[in-house]
């Protein structure tokens, strides 16, 4: 399945980066997860678990948080796999920053592949992308509340 | 005429539905017993792949779980039965287990299963099991399975083919194809369909450790047959070791014949627990690993002279079977798909070749109608293609090449030694047209495309096999079973002139317990409310082999009809005693025994079973009581008949396919209760109409079902149809004393065709001859916007 979407951060590529690269931001920003775990022996990967409240995707999930391809300011690459639902899920995000000078705004956009088997596939498959979009915006305006105060 | 014949025929309402209606009815759901646990499945999210480990340390903990178990648990069980080993199956055969042990083949596939004190507890411990699996490449797709370089399912069935069968001659069929005026090819498919009864599957296992017996109540068709798959092929134990009880069952639609996993797994918890333990399914677990239907692709060829008459058909087929085999999946594209080729049409060269195919998908069985409505599909848009091909009337073609009334007993020839039983084809076409009025509907249909409407009519005139049974047939090996089909009854006429009858065929739907009720009240001269109808449950009633292939009526009520018979005789035997009368001198009448010609001087049966019991005046040497147990093997199949006509109207805006009129001519033979057959007349279009027109299952390229809810798969309202016009012909079978043939599948057979010559029809202006299933509105309006044909 593919997934394309954007955010708009009110604030200077510095800012934004910054924040994407910080694990406890990230943690507090998405839903349901309490904390990015350090795997040990890995680089800039984490282990996470997350309880998700959304029709057919609700369900406790547990899985592997990933970032590589890392060009600091501009794009690093996402890999996230997990489990839960009797489902496995595997996905890869692009993720890349566009600064506005006139504006002094960051625009965050991801290019997504997620592969799903399992339970999920064959009851949420409709809602996944609707889903995806849903928990996406939440999770990009939890982290946009991080951003410090003006 | 005699009360016996009215009631055989009468349309007396169904003596099920009270309880049905009322909820009074006991499913498996409703079936409590003390000490009972609950089991839940955890089912593999991968179409293939390798079982590395499995850690189960976490859910065993949960609270409320008795016990968590794996494949490698059950490794003495032995995998399911394949009993239908149709064309060269025998070193192919790949079945499920109880578990899976170290290899998943289809998403669904059970791998581990918790048992707890209720059902919740034991689905939140199956989050807690940790699977590791090595993920495979998928096959979704049965002609790419055979391909070079497809994923392998099983190391003993090189490029995924299960079996490859035949029938017909193809030297010959290739010379008439070369020598006919117009060659006409196809491809078409017959989707994938979910059977989705009302009831989803379920199992409830006791075992008795004192006894080494088992009680096991199953959501079954077919409860004898499992109890022998179970015992004998399964758990290696003599069949008198389990007791297998149907209760009420919600529909089955042939996916609960066949002896799944599951039931083999609560049985084997049970004896391993010592408690009951009870399984039920949930809707999504039905989508997944329940059977599912049809699924061929197939590519034609038919060969015709100038004048419409249809010289050849050669057939390709590749049937997919899932990524193990069901019970049944290789009979079902073979034998009861390749030989009912020939249609109701007289068609001199045929050849059929099959490949049934191993992919990662759900597994594929009967489905009603079960491989007829594929060949029906088949043949009556063959029929269709010539007449397009040559601008010939359909109606013109189907009468140009029906086979004739006298030419019955008519064998096709591919029918492996059987024959059509009896026919009258041009009959039932004919009062199919006059219900229609077709010479005003082409006029009504002229005008409405100079309007820019478009309307269209397509014809099913379809034959079908039933009461599949003949024990020489069935059992050839290479063929069918390797075992016969009869079926049994047992009649009972007690001291008070009641009467039980059990027969070893299961009603799930189809009312027997009136049907049944109705023959021996005919035949005995009694009230239907005097008897009882006992089925499904193997403590008590003669082995049977169950309901499916429209056999119940055509095979198990004749086994009834038998026994009342000698029922009848011996009546009569003990009549003529207590008339003082020589037993040649008194006939059996409405219930009576009298002295020919003397109806007032009688003894009433009830009279007659009373001195049966009593038994203290018997005429020497007979013994006492009115019982008779008959075993029936029919010398033949039975093959109803009949023209469907469906009148559609395709909105030119949105490509939405509208039914405005459905015709059902349908020839089931004598007619038991005529209420009954509309019913199964009645759902079965509305399943063939909604495979035309919105159902299919669909698998992503890494074995997903997309289709996995009733949010994503399409199942028709009531809504959907128009009334539907119904009418019959009847033309008794010489092949039982009943004269019925058979009548739970013919809506599904005829009505699929009907639906999609109607829209091929409706969409002639627009250069379509072919549309594949389902003939949902995108689709149509792609065409209509003159792009994808």
């Amino acid at each position: 399945m593919e997934l394309t979407g954007s955010y708009l951060f009110e604030a200077d590529q510095d800012t934004v980066w910054k924040l994407l690269m910080d694990p406890d931001a990230i943690a507090k920003a998405i839903p349901g997860v309490k904390e990015l775990i350090p795997v040990e022996g890995e680089e800039m990967t984490w282990r996470a678990a997350a309880k998700v409240g959304f029709a057919a995707l609700s369900g406790h999930y547990a899985g592997v948080i990933q970032m590589s391809e890392v060009e600091a300011p501009t794009q690093y690459r996402l890999t996230v796999n997990g489990e839960g639902q009797q489902s496995v899920i595997g996905g890869t995000a692009l993720i890349k920053l566009t600064f506005n000078p006139e504006k002094n705004e960051t625009l965050v956009h991801w290019d997504a592949h997620a592969n799903i088997s399992g339970k999920l596939a064959s009851l949420g498959q409709r809602l996944i992308g609707a889903g995806a979009n849903v928990m996406s915006k939440q999770f990009f305006h939890e982290l946009a509340k991080q951003l410090p105060t003006r | 005429m005699a009360a016996a014949e009215k009631i055989i025929g009468s349309r007396i309402k169904r003596r099920e539905d009270p309880r049905l209606i009322t909820g009074e009815a006991k499913y498996l759901e409703d079936i409590q017993l003390p000490g009972l646990l609950h089991a839940a499945i955890l089912r593999s999210p991968h179409a293939h792949a390798k079982i590395k480990s499995i850690d189960t340390s976490k859910a065993a903990k949960h609270p409320g779980v008795i016990a968590v178990y794996t494949g490698k648990d059950f490794a003495d069980v032995n995998p399911m039965p394949c009993a239908w080993q149709a064309g060269k199956v025998k070193n192919n055969v790949n079945t499920p287990r109880v578990l899976e042990i170290d290899r998943v083949t289809f998403t669904g596939a059970g791998v581990a299963v918790v048992v707890a004190e209720d059902r919740y507890m034991a689905q939140d411990a199956l989050e807690l099991i940790h699977v590791d699996y090595e993920v495979l490449p998928a096959v979704v797709d049965a002609e790419k399975a055979t391909k070079a370089g497809a994923p392998q399912l099983h190391e003993n069935a090189p490029n995924n083919i299960a079996l490859e069968w035949t029938c017909g001659t193809q030297d010959t069929t290739d010379r008439a194809l070369k020598e006919a005026d117009v060659v006409v090819k196809q491809r078409m498919i017959n989707q994938r369909l979910i059977p989705t009864p009302m009831e989803t599957r379920g199992c409830i296992a006791q075992y008795q450790a004192a006894t080494e017996e088992w009680t096991v109540w199953m959501t079954s068709q077919a409860p004898h047959v499992m109890r022998l798959l179970m015992t004998a092929f399964v758990f290696g134990v003599p069949e008198t070791k389990m007791r297998v009880i149907s209760p009420q069952i919600g529909g089955g639609f042939g996916a609960k014949i066949f002896l799944y996993p599951e039931y083999c797994l609560m049985a084997a918890l049970s004896r391993k627990i010592g408690r009951p333990v009870k399984w039920m399914e949930t809707r999504s677990e039905n989508y997944i690993a329940t059977t599912h239907g049809r699924d061929h692709i197939t590519e034609i060829e038919v060969g015709a002279k100038r004048d419409g008459t249809i010289t050849a058909l050669k057939v390709n087929t590749y049937a997919n079977l899932g990524g193990v085999l069901s019970t049944i999946a290789p009979g079902i594209p073979t034998t009861l798909y390749g030989r009912m080729l020939s249609g109701t049409y007289r068609i001199p060269n045929i050849f059929c070749h099959v490949y049934g195919v191993y992919t990662n998908t759900g597994m594929v069985d009967a489905y009603r109608g079960a491989g007829r409505p594929e060949a029906t599909y088949v043949i009556e848009r063959a029929v269709d293609l010539v007449a397009h091909e040559l601008g010939l009337d359909p109606v013109a073609v189907r009468r140009k090449n029906f086979i004739p009334p006298e030419a019955f007993p008519y064998d096709p020839v591919i029918l492996n030694g059987l024959k059509y039983d009896s026919g009258q084809y041009a009959k039932a076409l004919d009062l199919a047209l006059k219900m229609l009025g077709y010479e005003n509907f082409r006029k009504e249909q002229a005008e409405a495309r100079k309007q820019g409407r478009y309307l269209g009519v397509g014809f099913s005139s379809y034959v079908e096999i039933c009461g599949v049974a003949p024990s020489a047939w069935i059992g050839l090996p290479g063929e069918g079973w390797g075992a016969g089909l009869w079926e049994s009854a047992n009649v009972r006429v007690h001291l008070t002139g009641k009467v039980v009858v059990t027969t070893g065929s299961q009603s799930h739907g189809q009312g027997h317990e009136t049907s049944v009720a109705q023959v021996v009240a005919g035949e005995l001269g009694i009230s239907v409310d005097d008897v009882i109808v006992q089925h499904s449950d193997t403590l008590g009633t003669p082995f049977g082999y169950g309901t499916y292939g429209s056999r119940s009526t055509a095979v198990g009520t004749v086994a009834v009809y038998n026994s009342l018979q000698k029922i009848k005789e011996k009546a009569k035997l003990l009549g003529a005693h207590m008339l003082e009368a020589a037993p040649e001198d008194v006939v059996f009448e409405d219930g009576k025994v009298f002295v020919k010609g003397s109806p007032d001087q009688s003894k009433t049966i009830q009279e007659i079973a009373g001195a049966a019991a009593l038994a203290y005046s018997l005429p020497p040497g007979m013994e006492p009581f009115l019982d008779n147990t008959s075993y029936y093997d029919p010398p033949n199949c039975t093959f109803p008949f009949g023209t469907h006509i469906c009148v559609v109207e395709v909105d030119k805006e949105t490509g939405e396919v509208k039914i405005k009129r459905y015709i059902a001519i349908d020839d089931v033979g004598k007619v038991i209760n005529p209420m009954i057959v509309e019913g199964q007349v009645h759902g079965g279009i509305v399943q063939g109409v909604a495979q035309a027109l919105w159902e299919g299952a669909v698998y992503d390229d890494n074995g997903q079902l997309l289709t996995g809810s009733l949010m994503d798969y399409a199942i028709p309202k009531a809504d959907f149809f128009p009334t539907f016009e119904t009418d019959r012909t009847e033309t008794p079978t010489p092949v039982n004393p009943l004269g019925v043939k058979g009548a739970g599948e013919t809506g599904t057979i005829a009505s699929t065709p009907a639906v999609v010559n109607a829209i091929v029809d409706a969409l002639a202006p627009f250069g379509v001859k072919h549309i594949d299933m389902p003939v949902t509105p995108p689709k149509v309006w792609r065409i209509l916007q003159g792009n994808g044909g």
